[in-house]
């Protein structure tokens, strides 16, 4: 199959093969080319070396980037031991990125991405996934690292919205205590399930992504939460539902890898279906602005690494987006209980 | 804040502060007297559970751990929303790290006003020949914004739980004082409560909790 990519009968059978699970052994090869990575290698030889180069002479994320090579996959026999092979390799791909994508530079989760890429390919490899997973359109995740997390905000509501179409309690249960998508889901949709599921089924999902792209992260929380819903009803504390998704389902996910991708396809037909598997296109705020690849002189506060005083314009919107998600979720609760108590106490019963 | 049935009373704490700074390893210290280099970045913010007593009373902690990368410090509402008290964390070999509390005490205490407890701690004291940060400097800002401010050193086991034990005492006090007034204000608003067991069981399976 790998040796006919582009014939018709290949496409045909790899949607099958894929949802099936790629053989561990044939997982480089498969992900190289459902990423093309070969193809925007060639179109830019050199390009990797020159930013790195250039990234270890300018980066101004190299600090960020070293101390959190030395906390990504640690249990993972690559990353084990400081500044191996591998710990040198991440570093290098993060650090040659922040440079060729100056918009990004480098944001905590892109480590958990790289890492998971360099466990299956080689350097320049790795560089030019990572790149395709920002930029190309169908993962766009360009828009997830830049500040103010516009995809983050948007990918959210969406989520919410199937929430509150298909699990109604759930979402209301998740009112209750005050707790926001952004508190159990972030990695999620940061660094598709990376650590937030068994690294089995983690690598199955990431197939998927790969060929269908980032549909199947939208699908996938919905399914973590259906297969989920009775325990997490169950759980009366914030705390409690936090650690059981974030911990719990990391540690035993409670159903057979395969299960769970049935679900998932499941899932993504239910979502079409709705109409709900897809939030639409990016925005032009979600997309680079700058050219990829062009080195960008670092201004001088990030050169001195002065902080900033005050949050920027769009900081500023993704703060009122998260207290606003919060108080609509509380005034719609608090409706909910008035409309409630009154079916409760006062006769004849509100309709609504 | 919340009063679970059996009396136990529970307190929501944030931990604050820039990147590599040592929050997760202060936690790590404080409930699992555990000193690891090589723990996870915090990337979603997770959080751990403590319980102690003070005075008699049973407390229970829920100490959030948040990511330091200046990027996520705009998420913080949703962090520090709620929370009783909130633990400001630097490096004293860092001077940035210093400046960066600055910021969130302006930030928490326009937000929560001087509803929530504030605690500065000045970690990796087990560096103390590399300090940047000059102790007068830290514990007169802290004095003047009306935190308290602590030297720690998750590595070496120093001034952890003095922090943790200190920062719930003074929770404690600000919730006892802030229920005392609240009943003098008005006593009805204690009856809406999600705890109260009298609820109708009559519709939507919305049980009492």
């Amino acid at each position: 199959m790998l040796a006919h990519w582009d014939t018709p009968e290949t496409k045909q059978k790899l949607h099958r093969r894929i949802y099936k699970g790629i053989p561990n052994s044939l997982r480089i090869n498969t992900w190289c080319k459902l990423l093309q990575v070969n193809r925007i290698k060639f179109e830019n030889p050199g390009k990797y070396q020159d930013m790195l180069k250039l990234g270890k002479l300018w980066s101004t994320d190299v600090r960020q980037i070293d101390s959190d090579v030395n906390r990504q996959f640690r249990e993972h026999q690559f990353y084990r031991e400081r500044y191996s092979e591998k710990q040198c390799a991440l570093f290098n791909v993060l650090c040659a990125y922040s440079i060729y994508n100056s918009e990004v530079g480098y944001c905590q989760g892109m480590s958990g991405l790289a890492g998971v890429l360099l466990m299956y390919m080689d350097e320049e490899d790795a560089f030019w996934a990572l790149a395709i997973l920002l930029s190309d359109k169908r993962y766009a995740m360009h828009g997830l690292f830049i500040e103010g997390f516009p995809k983050l905000t948007r990918f959210l509501e969406h989520h919410d919205k199937i929430l509150t179409k298909f699990m109604p309690k759930l979402k209301h249960h998740f009112d209750k205590f005050g707790l926001d998508a952004i508190l159990y889901s972030l990695k999620w949709f940061f660094v598709c399930f990376v650590e937030r599921v068994p690294f089995s089924l983690c690598l199955r999902v990431w197939d998927i992504y790969l060929l269908d792209g980032e549909r199947v992260i939208t699908a996938m929380a919905y399914t973590i939460l259906k297969l989920h819903k009775k325990a997490i009803m169950k759980l009366n504390d914030m705390d409690l539902i936090v650690n059981y998704i974030q911990v719990k389902l990391h540690k035993d996910f409670g159903y057979d890898d395969d299960i769970v991708i049935y679900h998932l396809e499941k899932s993504m037909e239910e979502l079409r279906r709705a109409k709900l598997d897809y939030p639409g296109p990016p925005p032009p705020n979600e997309l680079p602005q700058r050219m990829l690849g062009v080195f960008v002189e670092p201004d001088k506060k990030s050169k001195i690494g002065q902080r900033a005083e005050n949050f920027s314009e769009t900081e500023k919107q993704t703060r009122a987006n998260v207290i606003l998600r919060r108080e609509k979720a509380a005034l719609e609760l608090q409706e909910l209980r008035v409309s409630q108590s009154d079916t409760v106490s006062v006769l004849p019963p509100v309709v609504v | 804040m919340t009063t679970a049935p059996g009396g136990t009373n529970n307190f929501k704490v944030v931990l604050l502060g820039e990147g590599c700074v040592g929050k997760t390893s202060l936690l790590l210290r404080y409930i699992e007297d555990k000193f690891n280099d090589k723990h996870l970045t915090t990337l979603q913010a997770t959080f751990l559970n403590k319980r102690l007593n003070i005075k008699g009373k049973r407390i229970n902690l829920s100490i959030w751990d948040t990511a330091g990368q200046e990027k996520f410090h705009a998420l913080g509402p949703i962090y520090y929303r709620n929370s009783n008290g909130a633990i400001l964390v630097y490096d004293i070999t860092d001077e940035d790290s210093f400046g960066k509390v600055k910021n969130w005490v302006k930030e928490l205490k326009k937000m929560l006003g001087s509803d929530i407890v504030l605690i500065i701690a000045g970690n990796k004291v087990d560096l103390e020949h590399e300090r940047t940060v000059p102790l007068e400097e830290a514990e007169s800002y802290a004095n003047m914004v009306g935190a308290k401010h602590y030297y720690t050193s998750a590595k070496l086991n120093q001034g952890v739980e003095e922090l943790f034990l200190d920062l719930t005492r003074e929770m404690l006090e600000k919730y006892e004082q802030n229920s005392q007034t609240e009943v003098n204000r008005t006593s009805q608003v204690l009856v809406v409560d999600d705890e109260t067991p009298v609820q109708s069981s009559c519709c939507s399976g919305t049980k009492s909790n």
